[in-house]
């Protein structure tokens, strides 16, 4: 409750609170801000890539430079021989059987550092280097395989425009199937309407061939009846007497 | 600085505190700890010298075995810096004191004897008897293999201190026979001086290879035994 008053006293005074305010109880603990320090307590400059030059691999090329006003080019040089020398002789090194295995050692070290130090340098490199392309590889895969991706997308979106042709040619080729279909059912409409046509013309002709027949049937067996036995005998030797007339009339005349 | 033979031996004390700790604790400085994605050159040979040498101990191990790793692979990396480490002129080798040889093997072989009998009781104690023998040869066989599980700590120790022992009182000796023969007649002493180099390249090649006989018998007694 006393937080709502602090906030809504801050409000009268600040409008830009006010908003603040209205989020409610929570809003003193929202507005705290953290990590705005810097990450470390020093300013740490970054780390050189390779490190300070040195002579005969152990004096920093730093001292050479120190002396060099003084004393010149040798002068260090000098300083180091008179020291070793100051130490032998005063027996400050003594000679011993560990300065025999002292120099084996030191001198195979050397050697093998000078022959073989560049080619572990590389190889030391190489290791770095390759774990660095297989990151890098796995990023590029993923790249590539979101470019195709796109690529494929692209070429869908494509298709999709060209797709009226598609649809213009299943068109056309419904609007034929159905006129086919109709032609066909026309086609098969007329002959059947014919067939019947030319049934009933061809039973119109049977009636009249029948009607035709009947009536000469007809005719012929009234003829025949109407001819009665005694007209058959008259006409029967009436042929005969013309033929035997016709017989004659052949026979006097001479063939010609 | 050494007039005897023994004064390399001896356990370094400066105003009579003992620094031998300090010692013993030296090497571990010299293998840094990867701490970014890509490293300098000295941490990346490192890694794949210890990724190398760690396929190559762990390959026959089960899944048991494995859980032994961070063990096997420091134990070659202590041995191996602190072995190197003691060619150079006037260092103190922890490695030639029996005592601590004594130290690193025991518990290690312990280790293993006490997981197999843990686990695999019959078949630890099977070990005790190799296959195929004839029946009245058991009794002695036994007692035979008895002392052999024994005399394994021992020998451990033991091999690995008289090793580094003897390569270190060599290079005493023939450096020494160098320096007295120096004013008798040159052409000898460089001879002796030859001998001094090889006997050196292979104090090199021994204490790496004793690191490695080392960790390898504890991986193979730990092999027998999960």
């Amino acid at each position: 409750m006393l937080r709502r008053m602090v906030l809504s006293a801050a409000a009268a005074a600040a409008p830009c609170l006010r908003n603040a305010a209205l989020l409610g109880p929570g809003a003193l603990q929202a507005t705290r801000i953290f990590h705005t320090g810097q990450p470390s307590l020093a300013p740490v400059p970054p780390l050189p890539e390779y490190g300070g030059k040195v002579r005969l691999g152990l004096i920093p090329e730093e001292f050479f430079q120190f002396l060099y006003p003084k004393t010149g080019v040798t002068g260090p040089y000098v300083l180091g021989t008179g020291l070793i020398l100051y130490s032998l002789s005063k027996e400050i090194y003594v000679i011993t059987a560990e300065t025999f295995s002292a120099i084996s050692t030191i001198g195979l070290l050397i050697y093998v550092v000078k022959k073989y130090g560049a080619s572990i340098g590389e190889f030391a490199d190489k290791l770095s280097e390759q774990k660095i392309a297989q990151l890098e590889e796995v990023k590029q895969a993923s790249i590539q395989q979101i470019q195709d991706a796109i690529d494929t997308e692209k070429s869908q979106q494509a298709l999709v425009q060209k797709r009226h042709y598609l649809f213009d040619v299943q068109r056309n080729n419904i609007a034929m199937a159905l006129e086919l279909t109709y032609r066909e059912r026309l086609h098969r409409v007329y002959r059947e309407v014919k067939n019947r046509l030319d049934y009933h013309i061809s039973v119109q002709n049977m009636m009249r061939r029948k009607e035709q027949e009947h009536m000469i049937n007809w005719v012929e067996k009234h003829v025949v009846q109407s001819i009665s036995a005694q007209q058959e005998k008259e006409t029967i030797a009436k042929c005969i007497a013309d033929l035997k007339l016709l017989a004659k009339k052949a026979q006097s005349q001479p063939v010609l | 600085m050494n007039e005897n033979l023994f004064a390399s031996f001896a356990a370094p004390s400066m105003m009579g505190l003992p620094i031998v700790v300090l010692i013993v604790m030296f090497p571990s400085i010299l293998f840094p700890t990867p701490s970014r994605l890509i490293n300098n050159r000295l941490i990346s040979i490192q890694q794949w010298l210890i990724q190398l040498t760690s396929k190559q101990l762990l390959a026959i191990h089960n899944q048991k075995g494995r859980t032994w790793a961070l063990m096997l692979m420091s134990l070659i990396l202590f041995i191996g810096s602190t072995n190197l480490l003691g060619l150079l002129p006037h260092s103190f080798t922890p490695t030639t004191q029996l005592s601590m040889n004594l130290g690193m093997a025991i518990p290690l072989w312990a280790g293993t004897v006490i997981t197999g009998f843990r686990y695999k009781t019959k078949a630890s104690l099977a070990h005790f008897l190799p296959q195929g023998t004839p029946l009245p040869l058991i009794p002695m066989l036994v007692v035979i293999e008895t002392i052999s599980l024994f005399i394994q700590p021992m020998a451990l120790a033991v091999r690995l201190t008289a090793n580094i022992t003897a390569g270190h009182l060599l290079i005493h000796l023939i450096g020494g026979a160098t320096l007295a023969l120096i004013n008798i007649s040159a052409t000898t002493a460089f001879i002796t001086f030859i001998i001094l180099i090889l006997l050196t390249i292979l104090e090199f090649a021994v204490a790496l290879i004793q690191a490695y006989v080392f960790t390898l018998l504890v991986s193979l007694y730990l092999h027998d035994n999960t």
